[in-house]
């Protein structure tokens, strides 16, 4: 059981309190989901169940903790070890040794357990975790999925009372995610295991965690059942509802037929069958394609050496699209993309911008006509200031300072970044970093925008800012590409989506024919719309706007 | 700059104990720094042909190679331009250099740039033939039972580990600053260095970042727990691992009785010496080979044994 009563804490060289009058029981067995606005406490929250705060961190703590009996503030985590296990977001910094074997050994090492000992736990550790086959893998040959599968591995063995996770698959693709989360969801039905597990995704986990807790501002905002939490008020709180719930939120507000909230997509599906009626057929007026060509990919092929990537891609891209490249992982994604500002140059076939190709320029010269924002923001920050760091790319264009000044101040303006212009960029938390990275970028004001999986792991809130700012620039003429799994934001805002496989386009089109219908990249509410189809529901439903345009 | 990673291979000499490879390896950089004769060093590297065939890492080893024979090739050059000495003249400049005189390039000078090249070749062949034949965790295994520091042997390890990770870090940082306008590679060396430099800073920056997330997910495993901490994969040493460690280490203690004797060495300058000699100026090169090779046939017993 954990027990905090009244827990302050701050972290050293802060003035603002990252934990504030925490008071909280979690019961052993029980699987719980921390959620809310990013910098909100939930980290450091969950680095107090195994002593990494204080006692790895530093800074001022005050009221109490106690982990399975054990008084937090007076036990290092090494000593904590076997009673919390905890598996961090990015799955690479995490790994110690270079192999899967003596990756799961390395605690049970350091705890010096006889090695008969060492040699069973190995065993149920990799059975456990289903990575059986993994047993004499390299850990850098392993997909990012693989990899947190064995970070989890790696503290089961120690045989921990409680599993804590901070964003295990927010750096994963979709299956890979849902793989992890199925693996957290057995080892706590069927072995009892207490989990506790930060995500912002609540799509992914309402359904198999038994409560919810948001926190924000260092505290505990709401705590309860999530379909309790979710039907609450929920303003204020800085989560986004999946779709379905939302969509079930807006029905219950003016049908008294229907109670409670559903977390499922099946769950909402039985219980719109019971009370559908009058559904308005509906034509979704989408825009059509732009006529201006901006840029044009002919028959291009990329290898990395002798392995290609890409085969054969034909693709026009027109002024004012807001397009998504869709995928799995290691499908070519990535590497399309970087073919369109020059960042890597086509092995056959050319890639036109304007109308000039791009092998004629270099990726800097490039950049003043197509900006570039990385999956990692810190690979954009060089800088010693915020505000040096967004004028970076205009001083290195030579540009007049006062102009520089002026475009400097929207930008810090635009993405209320303005209380840390003169901070340190690399000391920001995530979704400051993002936005920093975003506002450097920006301020070139490139007529195409490519993003790489911007909204990994970002909060509900930022997420919103972010599309309905890249809406907003698509609408003033310039060209929006965005590299993404997020399948909900995809329908929300894309035109246009493509779907690559293996290095080739399998399907390119408009956003309705790409995302409905389709298995695995279909959005919650068009598989809702799908099951409902029988009952005059357009399949081809994609958003709670426009369900509700029929149903509501 | 080829792939030179250990790759899990069944084969006799990924099978044959660490601490045999290394023994072996080392005493075979050792020899070609202590010997000059030009018959001993090809001996060395002939010895290193049947290991690389047998580890089936021929692929790798010969790519190692296409770039050492650059290396190789401009040590030779270099020694035939710079040094004057030796009384086979080929070929003389036309012009005379002040304080140097008439350069030359003589016969002596390339025999001797050809022989350093050819040690060259044979102490990059060892490290690859190591590092693609030995796990690196079995590295730190042996290091550990030679009773050195676990923390420094861990902390080397871990850098080790995360040399990829850099690698990965400074192409992306790279494309980060070109992104933004930079011309990385344009400009006079200063600008090139400085806008290195940044580079460096940033990474810099990401590695602390990624060494207090390792130091944390160690902690959180019971790191430094005060308990003594036990060796899962301790390399424990048969007793024909003990022989075949013997046999590793006799080609270096037979070399150095040979170097001690006053054979193995070579004069150069300023004219080549003849090759041969005696009876026994022969038959020390072939007991060396056959030293040297040794280790293969052990190394089939220790499978045989194994597979019994």
């Amino acid at each position: 059981m954990i027990r905090i009563r009244e827990l302050n804490f701050t972290y050293n060289g802060t003035e603002r309190p990252a934990l504030n009058k925490i008071n909280l029981t979690i019961e052993d067995g029980h699987f719980v989901l921390l959620t809310g606005a990013s910098g909100g406490g939930k980290s450091t929250l969950c680095r107090v169940f195994n002593g990494l705060v204080p006692h790895f961190y530093g800074g001022k703590i005050s009221g109490k903790a106690e982990v399975q009996g054990m008084d937090i503030l007076k036990t290092p985590p090494k000593e904590l070890a076997t009673k919390v296990g905890m598996v961090f977001q990015d799955p690479e910094n995490q790994l110690v040794t270079t192999d899967v074997e003596r990756e799961i050994a390395f605690g049970l090492e350091n705890l010096g357990y006889p090695k008969n000992l060492i040699a069973r736990r190995i065993e149920e550790a990799l059975d456990t975790a289903g990575i059986a086959h993994l047993r004499f893998a390299r850990n850098n040959e392993l997909s990012g999925g693989e990899k947190q599968k064995v970070a989890i591995a790696s503290v089961l063995a120690l045989h921990p009372e409680i599993l804590v996770l901070d964003e295990p698959t927010s750096e994963l693709d979709p299956q890979s995610a849902e793989e992890v989360l199925r693996l957290l969801e057995r080892l706590n039905d069927e072995l009892g295991l207490t989990v506790i597990l930060i995500e912002q995704r609540l799509d992914r986990v309402v359904h198999l965690v038994d409560r919810m807790l948001v926190m924000g501002g260092g505290e505990i905002l709401a705590d309860g059942r999530p379909a309790e939490v979710m039907n609450g008020n929920i303003a204020g709180l800085g989560i986004g509802l999946p779709p379905v719930i939302r969509l079930m939120r807006e029905l219950k507000s003016h049908n008294a037929a229907l109670n409670g909230l559903p977390l499922t997509v099946k769950d909402a599906r039985l219980r719109l069958q019971k009370v559908l009626q009058n559904v308005k057929t509906s034509a979704f007026a989408d825009a059509g394609a732009s006529l201006e060509p901006v840029l044009n990919i002919d028959k291009v092929w990329f290898a990395y050496g002798e392995r290609a990537v890409l085969k054969n891609i034909n693709l026009n891209i027109g002024r004012g699209e807001f397009i998504a490249v869709m995928g799995r992982n290691a499908s070519g994604k990535t590497t399309l993309v970087k073919q369109l500002n020059g960042l890597l140059k086509p092995t056959k076939g050319r890639v036109r911008l304007g109308g000039v190709d791009t092998r004629k320029s270099t990726a800097a010269d490039l950049s003043r006509r197509v900006g570039y924002v990385f999956q990692n923001p810190n690979d954009h920050l060089f800088a010693d200031t915020v505000e040096d760091e967004i004028a970076f790319s205009l001083r290195n264009r030579g540009v007049d300072e006062t102009k520089i000044t002026k475009a400097v101040e929207g930008m810090l303006e635009e993405f209320e970044l303005g209380r840390y212009r003169k901070s340190y960029p690399r000391n920001l938390s995530g979704g400051e970093k993002q936005r920093v990275a975003l506002a450097s970028v920006l301020v070139g004001q490139p007529e195409v925008i490519v993003l790489d999986e911007p909204t990994r792991g970002m909060d509900y809130v930022l997420k919103k800012k972010l599309v309905s700012y890249l809406d907003d620039y698509r609408r003033k003429g310039n060209t929006v590409i965005m590299v993404s799994h997020d399948v909900e934001t995809i329908a929300e805002c894309a035109e246009r989506v493509v779907l690559l496989s293996e290095g080739r386009v399998v399907v390119e089109g408009n956003k309705r024919e790409v995302l409905a219908k389709a298995l695995l990249f279909s959005p919650q509410i068009n598989r809702l719309a799908q099951a409902l189809s029988g009952y005059g529901v357009a399949d081809t439903t994609l958003t709670v706007g426009e369900m509700l345009e029929q149903i509501g | 700059m080829p792939e030179l990673s250990y790759r899990d291979k069944n084969t006799v000499i990924h099978a044959l104990s660490p601490l045999v490879k290394l023994a072996w390896g080392g005493g075979l950089v050792v020899l070609s720094l202590i010997f000059n004769h030009p018959v001993y060093i090809l001996i060395l590297f002939l010895s290193i042909i049947p290991m690389v065939r047998l580890a089936g890492v021929g692929r790798e080893w010969a790519s190692t190679l296409k770039f050492t024979i650059w290396l190789g090739l401009s040590i030779i050059v270099i020694n035939a331009l710079f040094s004057y000495h030796g009384d086979h003249v080929l070929l003389t400049a036309p012009f005379r250099l002040p304080a140097v005189g008439q350069p030359v390039i003589t016969l002596e000078a390339i025999a001797f740039g050809a022989v350093m090249a050819l040690k060259l070749v044979v102490i990059i062949s060892v490290f690859s033939l190591i590092n693609l034949t030995v796990h690196p965790d079995d590295i730190m295994a042996v290091l550990l039972k030679m009773r050195l520091p676990y923390k420094s042997v861990l902390v080397t390890s871990l850098s080790t580990r995360f040399v990829p990770c850099l690698v990965e870090d400074m192409g992306r940082i790279s494309d980060g600053y070109r992104t933004r306008g930079v011309q990385l590679d344009a400009g006079g060396w200063f600008k090139k260095l400085r806008n290195r430099g940044k580079i460096t800073l940033s990474l810099l920056s990401n590695s602390l970042d990624r060494a207090v997330q390792v130091a944390e997910a160690m902690e959180a495993r019971a790191f430094g727990s005060g308990k003594k901490r036990v060796f899962y994969k301790e390399i424990s040493i048969s007793r024909l691992d003990a022989a075949a460690l013997g046999v590793g280490l006799l080609p270096l203690a037979a070399g150095i009785t040979v170097r001690v004797m006053g054979y193995g060495d070579y004069q150069y300058y300023p004219e080549l010496a003849s090759i041969g000699g005696g009876t026994i100026e022969w038959a020390l090169p072939a007991i060396m080979l056959l030293l040297l090779a040794a280790v293969v046939p052990l190394a089939f017993l220790k499978r045989r044994v194994e597979l019994d």
